[in-house]
């Protein structure tokens, strides 16, 4: 599909536009946090100078709590009131291609056993997804070294660059082709191809190369000695798991509330204590040895053998969260070190 | 500092001494815990060593003597955990650093931290080598907010001091953070926290960073929960983050590692120097200063209580 570009002056119609047909869900800076909010035009949103990763796009596919459904107890008799569905058709601007890269394998995951989540997946059909090259990736950025989709992008509709005093659209799918249509366009010349492939270039510089993690991932060391290390520090917050967008464990809850009430799901994480404790009162998972490994192999070994997909997109945000510095990239380097040797 | 940590480890005085090492990154220290003595020049002592490392020390004190590296501000936890039985004084050697202010991660908005090679103290603040050159970041702007209104010259408890007690200016009031709310109407002020809290995903890192919150089961960890959900509506967290608070009240030293590591930036140091204020107001106390008093709100003085309900 062809490249088209659209001036920065022109951004602010083209929104204008995709405003009145969906709902548009961007980046919004609120007390200094950069989160993804519904807007209702480009003044609210902080898509440029935005160095790193900002909150994932996860809560708008899995949110935080979801109702399940509603209940109301007569006598020995339940009703069950599914919840309401009203979202509109949806776009969602300036995505990073982590992002969108999580939805492939967030995806294998719900629809891995029946019955697949629906829920998730009536959102994914809602959504379009514009996505924003990372001119200058963050400090804790490695996505180069856990897939190619920065260049390649994957799961997106549009795909924005910024050349400074305009933006280089590139159409990935029939319906990003649709939403250009909306916005005052022109077909990018040979000009705007050179930048483009500049812009890109200089972000390539700042990050790793790609690393082997496939191969040297499937025989990571069980017993290494670096769990017991990490477990030293880890307070097994849930910062690292909650911020990430691949992470999608959840826990369902009850709320009763007399003769009525809801049941829910929200996000739970296996760094917490909790998580795998059972009803007998055994843990298979009791200390942060095994929380810390879980975390690392479930991304990094089970998600291989079971989706033949690293469980990583290589955002960076668990490394710039945690309160410790446990920093999954020097993680994975010493597990390599003994992987490769083996 | 270390050959300090090196001898107690030789002599087995203790059997491990938690520090600050070298982070994976040039302005990140991280917490390590040294239990041979050839191992302790790994210890480091930087703008980067922003954790209060005492987090660890109830643990570490269980499997034997432990020493820890501190900050005046952070030795205040160990007042408190000494007063609250969590600890014994003789479990612990206390290695107290002279501070000069700690890194404020936000103060280097503007710098690629990619590129960042160095942190270290200048004596107008904190100096940042990058591939580009040296940058001074003024005092204001590179310290922790907490640093700027810290009144400690040196840590109140200890047992060996390195660096000289510095002479402090705090620029800022201890509670100029509440200032601005303490003037809002209550609607104002709930409509205020409610747009924080909001944003609270309940990952509970602002819990698990703090020294004050050792209770072995959580109330917001309990099965039965019906009081606390654990539903991110702004009800539930704002029941969490109000429970939190009462629970640490009396207690609160101030460090801000709970604000800290908030990945959603909110601002809880409000909510504990509101209470730090109340405690002090209400009991004329002030957490972290006297290892011998009683915990604040353990006791009951039935003769003094100046509230009229206890008559
Ligand atoms: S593990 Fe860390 S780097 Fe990988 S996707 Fe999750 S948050 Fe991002
Ligand atoms: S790392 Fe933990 S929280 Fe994340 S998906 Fe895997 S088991 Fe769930
Ligand atoms: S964020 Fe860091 S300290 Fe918290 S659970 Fe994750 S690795 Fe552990
Ligand atoms: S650290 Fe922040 S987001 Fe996490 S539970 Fe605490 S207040 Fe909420
Ligand atoms: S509540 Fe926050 S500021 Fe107070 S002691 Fe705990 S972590 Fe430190």
């Amino acid at each position: 599909m062809e490249a088209k570009v659209i001036s920065k002056q022109d951004l602010a119609t083209w929104i204008d536009a995709l405003v009145k047909q969906y709902e548009v869900i961007a980046p919004v800076t609120e007390d200094g946090v950069v989160v993804f909010r519904q807007v209702s035009g480009l003044s609210e949103m902080t898509i440029e100078g935005m160095v790193g990763p900002a909150k994932s796009l996860r809560e708008h596919f899995t949110p935080p709590t979801e109702t399940l459904f509603d209940y109301k107890l007569e006598d020995l008799s339940a009703e069950v009131i599914p919840p309401e569905n009203e979202e509109r058709h949806r776009v969602i601007f300036g995505a990073r291609a982590c992002d969108a890269a999580t939805l492939l394998y967030v995806g294998a995951v719900y629809s891995n056993v029946e019955p697949i989540d629906t829920a998730y997946f009536m959102r994914r059909e809602k959504t379009y997804l514009v996505g924003l090259f990372c001119n200058k990736p963050a400090w804790s950025c490695f996505c180069t070294e856990v897939g190619d989709f920065l260049t390649n992008p994957v799961a997106m509709d549009v795909y924005l660059t910024d050349l400074g005093n305009r933006y280089y659209a590139e159409p990935l799918t029939p319906k990003g082709e649709e939403l250009i249509g909306l916005g005052n366009f022109r077909p990018a010349d040979e000009n705007d191809k050179v930048a483009n492939e500049e812009i890109r270039q200089k972000a390539l510089e700042r990050l790793p190369k790609r690393a082997e993690h496939e191969t040297a991932c499937l025989s990571y060391d069980w017993d290494h000695p670096v769990w017991t290390e990490l477990a030293k520090k880890c307070l097994s917050c849930g910062a690292c798991a909650f911020l990430c967008p691949t992470c999608h464990c959840f826990d369902i809850q009850e709320h009763p509330k007399l003769k009525k009430g809801s049941r829910y799901r929200c996000w739970d994480t296996c760094q917490f204590e909790k998580f795998t404790l059972m009803a007998s009162g055994h843990n298979p998972r009791e200390t942060r040895k095994e929380r810390t490994r879980q975390r690392v192999f479930h991304k990094f070994k089970y998600s291989q053998e079971r989706y033949c997909m690293l469980g990583c997109v290589g955002c960076g945000r668990c490394i710039a969260a945690c309160p410790v510095n446990i920093d999954i990239r020097r993680v994975l380097e010493e597990l390599e070190k003994t992987a490769v040797a083996k | 500092m270390r050959q300090k940590a090196k001898e107690l480890l030789e002599s087995g005085e203790v059997k491990v001494v938690i520090g600050y090492g070298q982070g994976s990154a040039p302005f990140k220290s991280t917490p390590i815990f040294i239990e041979k003595p050839e191992d302790a020049h790994k210890l480091i002592w930087n703008p980067t060593c922003v954790n209060n490392l005492t987090v660890y020390l109830r643990d570490a004190c269980r499997q034997g003597k432990a020493a820890i590296v501190v900050k005046p501000c952070d030795a205040r936890s160990i007042i408190e955990l000494i007063r609250e039985n969590q600890i014994e004084r003789d479990d612990v050697v206390i290695l107290a650093m002279s501070c000069p202010g700690v890194l404020n991660l936000d103060a280097l908005a503007e710098i690629d931290l990619a590129d960042v090679k160095s942190v270290e103290w200048h004596q107008s603040g904190i100096a940042i080598k990058t591939n580009a050159g040296e940058t001074i970041i003024p005092s204001e702007k590179a310290f922790a907010s907490k640093c700027l209104s810290c009144e400690l010259a040196e840590s109140p408890i200890a047992d060996k001091k390195f660096g000289e007690p510095i002479e402090r200016h705090p620029i800022r009031s201890k509670y100029a953070d509440i200032e601005e709310l303490e003037k809002m109407l209550p609607k104002e002020r709930r409509a205020y926290w409610a747009r924080q809290f909001a944003r609270c995903i309940r990952c509970y890192a602002c819990r698990s960073v703090c020294p004050g919150c050792y209770c072995k089961e959580c109330f917001t960890d309990k099965p039965c929960q019906l009081w606390v959900l654990r539903s991110t509506d702004v009800e539930s967290n704002w029941f969490f983050h109000f429970s939190r608070a009462m629970h640490t009240a009396g207690r609160c030293i101030a460090c801000g590692e709970c604000e800290r590591v908030c990945p959603m930036g909110i601002p809880l140091m409000r909510l504990n120097q509101k209470m730090r204020k109340e405690v002090r107001e209400m009991f004329g106390e002030e957490a972290g200063t006297n290892p011998e008093a009683p915990p604040t709100l353990g006791t009951f003085d039935l003769k003094n209580d100046p509230d009229p309900c206890s008559e």
